[in-house]
């Protein structure tokens, strides 16, 4: 941008284009969290059973709150960061990297997660990549895939927001055909009823079921990611995000539902047993869980036969995107938290030559090798598997990465909540478009605040999940906290290395910073109201001030 | 194995309903002042281009801004008039014979008729006779109720110093309708008229 004043041209510092329109922010968030039905409707049918429908609706509720409150913040502060930033402006330094790095663990799981599923799905088509038959194949061709991601990402490629935002659309109507079609000629209410109750799972399974339904609605970050580039973002990222946030929560309780309630348009194959099972049970064991929706989609009376066809290629592809959001999305959080100096200013490391974050995309992807070691092992090598069997309930493969992609959502999540009701009574005078419903306006330190009730609620919804992670999956409550524990050693060494100060925050001009973010994203009515606010505090204080003896 | 249940009926077309109509909601955000402000103008300028009138004449070039004239009046589907205005000296009778002027109007309404051919928007011409140019546009302009009168000027020779022509300002001054003036600037080139090759064109 560039401004002419008194004949002398002032170049102001580079921003992002703002190209990114309502749709192509809807597709941002989608090709994320669109693809994390494919993933979770096999594990959760598989842990919750004739539950699935009740923990996909409880986690749905925590998430349309996490939903508002993305919104919330990603509306009066437009900036790419999303979660890790949120946090970072309302709880300062070190919360804002213990979410960060949670939001992290997230990204790399992304990869990890999404390239085994996407590979999952193009088994359907080809046989020979199937994880259970051929564990060594399926191993290689995720290692590959992953290596590619890397290798692109670094050379400076990534898929257009044309391409995300014409899949995205793809999907969302191959989805809905998929319900209509699904509905309209095979669900039998009476189905459902009788598979919930004689399907009912114990204590333990509903909550190791919620805990997996919250990865169907992972990646609400995309949009906030976007933030910057995106068009008026006060008024269409709230839209989009709660367009989002409806499309997704249809889509889970929808699917979870029609699998529990469908008849099958063809007979399923028999069990190991011989014995007949039911849907549900088919989609949730171990061959069909990476690929539950193509499945499903394949049973589908008439629209089966087409769907059989292509839904697989469909989810693979939206599954390759949403692994590729974790490449850059990891490495765009790292750059950021480095500019804060949270993290080495290594991770802020530009390749000469490609001008791409190189350090921080091949970690990044490092990391999420080793997880698909670990995830790997246990069919790779018998001995190993003991091991699982023995510390961790066999826990291996995709719900191994599912549990700790679970962790981390829920412990940046977490963060973001209390981050909210922090900038609501701290920074009452940045303007908000969008604001959760159901406040409680109150005075706090001279001035009219809201505090928040459903983030409160929120909060409570997301702890509990994050507790349900603890308490069922062995992994994500031995590898979640190391990776967090680990994280904060590192960043009190850096810190201290660095001499900043370790646990308080460095001083922060948020005042600046505020108008600088709403002028970069076009927001200048806001601006103005922003400037307005901020004033009358600083009048109301200087009044105070006066008055005091 | 087909099974049609009521429940399953109303369920499959809430969600048809429930997917379309948040997408609807979602493309369709609250627009800001700004995008009001600019939606207003283009409103009225769509409502003010009904019908168009650009001016040619021995001084007035209007090659250049009837290429723009034709492209605003496609995208507004407004009516299209070329005029040539032939200035009478006051020796001769109006309907006096003036064969060269003549030819060169009807070659210049030609070109006009051409432009808007290949703009793909209908026009009508006309030859006018006036004893001054600029009585002659205001006249046509309001026995064709125009909306907008088009016309072109550039420096070259005698608009040094006068860069708009007399007849252009009074124009300007007394048009019951608006007046988009293409004026040249120093450095400009749009408003040049074209330097031809003659043999090249006849080619």
């Amino acid at each position: 941008m560039a401004a002419s004043a008194l004949g002398q041209r002032v170049v102001e510092e580079p921003s992002l284009r703002r190209s990114v329109t309502p749709w192509g922010s809807f597709a941002w968030g989608y090709s994320d969290v669109g693809a994390d039905i494919f993933v979770g409707l096999g594990l959760v049918l598989g842990a919750a059973a004739g539950a699935s429908n009740v923990a996909f609706l409880f986690a749905g509720i925590v998430y349309v709150c996490i939903g508002l409150a993305y919104t919330e913040l990603a509306a009066a502060y437009p900036v790419a960061g999303g979660g890790q930033y949120f946090v970072f402006r309302g709880l300062g330094d070190i919360f804002g990297f213990i979410a960060g790095w949670a939001v992290l663990l997230d990204f790399t799981i992304d990869i990890v997660l999404f390239a085994w599923s996407c590979i999952d799905y193009l088994s359907k088509l080809i046989p020979v990549l199937s994880f259970v038959a051929h564990p060594w194949v399926h191993f290689c061709v995720v290692l590959t895939v992953i290596g590619g991601l890397a290798a692109l990402n670094i050379i400076g490629v990534r898929e257009s927001s044309a391409f995300n935002e014409i899949v995205s659309g793809l999907d969302v109507v191959s989805e809905t055909s998929i319900l209509f079609f699904g509905f309209l000629f095979a669900f039998d209410p009476e189905l459902l009823v009788h598979t919930m109750q004689i399907a009912w799972p114990s204590t333990f399974g509903l909550m190791n079921g919620v805990s997996l339904a919250i990865i169907s609605f992972v990646g609400l970050e995309s949009i906030s990611q976007a933030a910057q580039e995106t068009q008026r973002p006060a008024s269409v990222i709230p839209r989009s995000s709660i367009g989002l946030i409806l499309t997704i929560l249809i889509f889970a309780l929808a699917y979870s539902n029609l699998a529990l309630g469908m008849h099958p348009w063809h007979a399923l194959p028999k069990d190991a047993l011989g014995h007949t099972q039911p849907l549900w049970q088919y989609l949730g064991n171990q061959d069909n869980n990476g690929a539950a929706v193509a499945v499903l989609a394949s049973y589908v009376p008439y629209f089966g036969t087409l769907a059989a066809l292509y839904v697989p290629v469909l989810g693979a592809i939206l599954l390759l995107i949403s692994s590729n959001s974790g490449v850059f999305g990891s490495s765009r959080i790292a750059y950021a938290m480095s500019g804060a100096q949270l993290l080495p200013s290594l991770f802020q490391r530009v390749h000469p030559r490609f001008r791409t974050p190189a350090v921080s995309i091949a970690a990044f992807c490092g990391v999420g090798v080793v997880e698909l070691v670990f995830a790997s092992l246990p069919s790779l090598s018998p001995p190993v598997k003991l091991v699982y069997a023995h510390f961790f309930r066999g826990e291996s493969g995709i719900t191994f990465l599912g549990d700790l992609y679970a962790f981390g959502a829920a412990a940046s999540y977490s963060f973001v909540f209390i981050a909210l009701i922090a900038l609501r009574l701290n920074d009452a005078q940045s303007p908000r478009k969008f604001k959760m419903p159901f406040n409680v306006p109150f005075t706090y330190r001279g001035n009219r605040v809201e505090f928040p009730l459903v983030a409160v609620l929120g909060f409570c919804g997301i702890a509990s999940i994050l507790a349900f992670t603890m308490i069922t999956h062995a992994i994500g409550r031995i590898a979640g906290p190391t990776w967090i524990v680990c994280g904060i050693v590192g960043y009190m060494v850096y810190r201290r290395y660095k001499g900043l100060p370790v646990l308080r925050s460095q001083p922060h001009d948020w005042r600046k910073a505020q108008i600088n973010i709403l002028r970069a994203a076009g927001e200048l009515e806001l601006m103005d109201e922003y400037l307005t606010n901020v004033s009358r505090m600083d009048e109301r204080a200087a009044t105070v001030n006066a008055a005091a003896p | 194995m087909t099974t049609v249940h009521v429940t399953g009926v109303l369920a499959a077309l809430a969600i048809l309903l429930a997917i379309g109509a948040t997408l609807y909601w979602m493309l369709h955000p609250p627009t800001t002042s700004a995008e009001r402000a600019a939606r207003l103008t283009e409103r009225d300028v769509a409502e003010m281009i009904g019908s168009v009138l650009v001016v040619f004449s021995q001084e007035i070039h209007s090659e250049h801004v009837m290429s723009l004239a034709a492209r605003v009046a496609r995208r507004e589907r407004a009516q299209l008039l070329a005029a040539y205005v032939i200035e009478v000296p006051h020796t001769l009778p109006i309907n006096a014979e003036m064969a060269a002027e003549h030819r060169e109007a009807l070659g210049v309404l030609q070109v006009a008729e051409s432009i808007a051919r290949a703009n793909n928007v209908e026009i009508n011409t006309e030859v006018v006779r006036a004893r001054q140019v600029a009585a002659g546009v205001l006249e046509l302009a309001k026995h064709a109720q125009v909306h907008l009168i088009v016309l072109g000027s550039y420096r070259e020779g005698k608009y040094t110093g006068a860069p708009l022509g007399r007849a252009i300002e009074v124009i300007a001054a007394q048009a019951n309708c608006d007046v988009l003036i293409g004026i040249q600037g120093t450095q400009g080139t749009l408003l040049t008229p074209p330097k031809r090759d003659a043999k090249a064109v006849a080619r």
